[in-house]
């Protein structure tokens, strides 16, 4: 199987350049990260890229297949086969080396929304604990489920033209806080979401959505967070707590 | 000119490429959502042309009817309704309602969108139609 | 200043976004139809519709009902489409539709239809009350 994956060294290259190699696909179960340490381990060590569960869950190995942002775990080489697959990085960051991106910015972002329980008066360990419902669970369970990949990012072409947009999964993660029935913390992340590169830069794409390996659906989220974020300033007594 | 988070020196930052719409079936039609607004005003002003020449009076009054003004409003038609049905579509996938606490799943909601639209035009159709006798 | 100070919820980005929401589903819901009985199948004659004789054109446009729905369906829609039209042209790589006077340029170019609607609306013809 022929992989075409992009080379760039900081000392030596002025532009990313494309490099190919020819694997063997000796297994239907292979995925485009076995074919990746394939190479490092038999043809090229020096081939750079982010990886550690191979199984779909700790988010680290995302990448750009024959252009579409993807999970190389959960890239199957039999649905390419026999075309050649393209391996880039993941498209809208800046490239360190080879198939790693800088995630500052993500991370950045991500602590912007402070996604952590607010509360007005924090209640004393060992004092009681909080209860929920399976219900109040439901409002925000999908949210949560995100594994910071940063395919929404790469998917993101309003990312990819402002980078200062706020972005989907930081979105996301908003929402999965501030529908949580234990968080008093909205007002405090309004400023940040509520900004003019917030979640106002969406024009509802929906490619986020479509590339997220969990089902978070964070198109969803943003566009929720509008609707919300518009009646609570439009409806009488709906920005007091 | 894309507003570019500061890349540190040594990284290769990213440029987005000028057609990047043109690259994926999704973007394309994505793309082709957006344009939907154009010709969509562009008729709208017809309509309002039309009341316009309600004020010459009933010798000089004469609605558009050219065979080009017929094909303009097809194409029009064509991308109102993608307009509509996509736009519909996403409003009833966004909107949250419960009643008595329980959720209303997304897919009844958009039914009842696309069941008011239906609704709305056969109304309207009704009196356009009904007021010319 | 702290990064975290200098944010604040854009109330216009919320006011653009809400008339843009609203104008998306009354022309979604509102134009097709139009489109279609007055656009094709009246001047196809298919079947008669209003705007084609002056007197029931001019008998329906009396009715102040149908001011205040041409005047929702309009100004609406063309908000609508001034903020999906701003977003499309950033969309192609045109940075500048982000500023100021862009917004000034689409929002207040629906305004200016919105008030030669309403000047339409009333000078066209007169309010009758059937």
């Amino acid at each position: 199987m022929t992989i075409q994956a992009v080379r760039f060294d900081p000392d030596k290259d002025s532009a990313p350049r494309t490099q190919t190699y020819e694997i063997p696909f000796y297994d239907e179960s292979m995925v485009v990260l076995d074919a990746l340490n394939y190479i490092k381990s038999h043809i090229d060590g020096s081939l750079s890229y982010r990886w550690s569960c191979r199984m779909g869950i700790c988010g680290s190995c995302g990448m750009m297949i024959n252009r579409t942002p993807k999970l190389t775990c959960n890239a199957f080489l039999r649905d390419y086969w026999p075309r050649p697959i393209t391996v880039e990085p993941l498209s809208n960051f800046p490239i360190i080396r080879d198939l790693v991106i800088d995630m500052d910015d993500f991370l950045h972002k991500l602590k912007s929304v402070q996604p952590w329980i607010i509360r007005q008066q924090d209640i004393p360990l060992g004092a009681r604990e909080h209860r929920q419902t399976n219900e109040q669970i439901d409002d925000f369970r999908q949210f949560s489920q995100c594994i910071n990949c940063m395919l929404c990012y790469a998917a993101c072409p309003v990312y990819g033209i402002n980078g200062e947009f706020l972005g989907p999964a930081a979105t996301a993660l908003a929402r999965r806080y501030n529908l949580d029935s234990r968080d008093e913390g909205l007002k405090k992340r309004l400023p940040v979401i509520g900004e003019a590169e917030g979640i106002w830069e969406c024009s509802f794409v929906g490619e986020c959505s479509v590339v997220c390996p969990k089902g978070v659906d964070p198109a969803k989220a943003i566009q929720q967070t509008k609707l919300d974020t518009t009646m609570r300033f439009v409806l009488p007594y709906g920005n007091r707590e | 000119m894309t507003t570019e988070v500061q890349a540190a020196p040594r990284e290769y930052g990213w440029r987005m490429p000028a057609v990047w719409w043109a690259r994926q079936r999704h973007y394309f039609l994505y793309m082709l959502r957006e344009f939907t607004a154009v010709p969509m005003a562009l008729w709208l002003l017809w309509l309002l042309v039309e009341i316009q020449r309600a004020s010459n009076g009933p010798t000089h009054y004469s609605p558009h009817g050219s065979p080009w003004f017929v094909a303009f409003s097809v194409i029009v038609l064509g991308f109102a309704l993608y307009h509509s049905y996509t736009f519909l579509k996403l409003a009833g996938v966004i909107i949250r309602l419960k009643i008595f606490d329980r959720p209303i799943p997304s897919g009844a909601i958009v039914l009842a969108v696309f069941g008011t639209w239906a609704v709305a035009s056969a109304v309207v159709g009704f009196v356009l139609i009904w007021f010319s006798r | 200043m702290s990064e975290a100070a200098r944010k604040r919820p854009a109330l216009d980005h919320l006011f653009f976004w809400f008339m843009f929401s609203q104008g998306g589903v009354i022309s979604a819901i509102f134009l097709p139809v139009h489109v279609l009985v007055q656009g094709i199948l009246g001047p196809l004659k298919i079947v008669t519709v209003a705007d084609r004789h002056y007197d029931t054109w001019v008998l329906l446009l009396g009715n102040p009902l149908v001011k205040i729905y041409i005047l929702v369906l309009v100004s609406f829609s063309f908000f609508h489409f001034a903020h999906r039209i701003r977003y499309f042209v950033v969309d192609l790589g045109l940075h500048a539709a982000k500023g100021l006077p862009a917004q000034v340029a689409f929002y207040g170019g629906a305004v200016v239809v919105t008030l030669a609607t309403i000047w339409i609306l009333l000078a066209s013809v007169p309010v009758r009350i059937w």
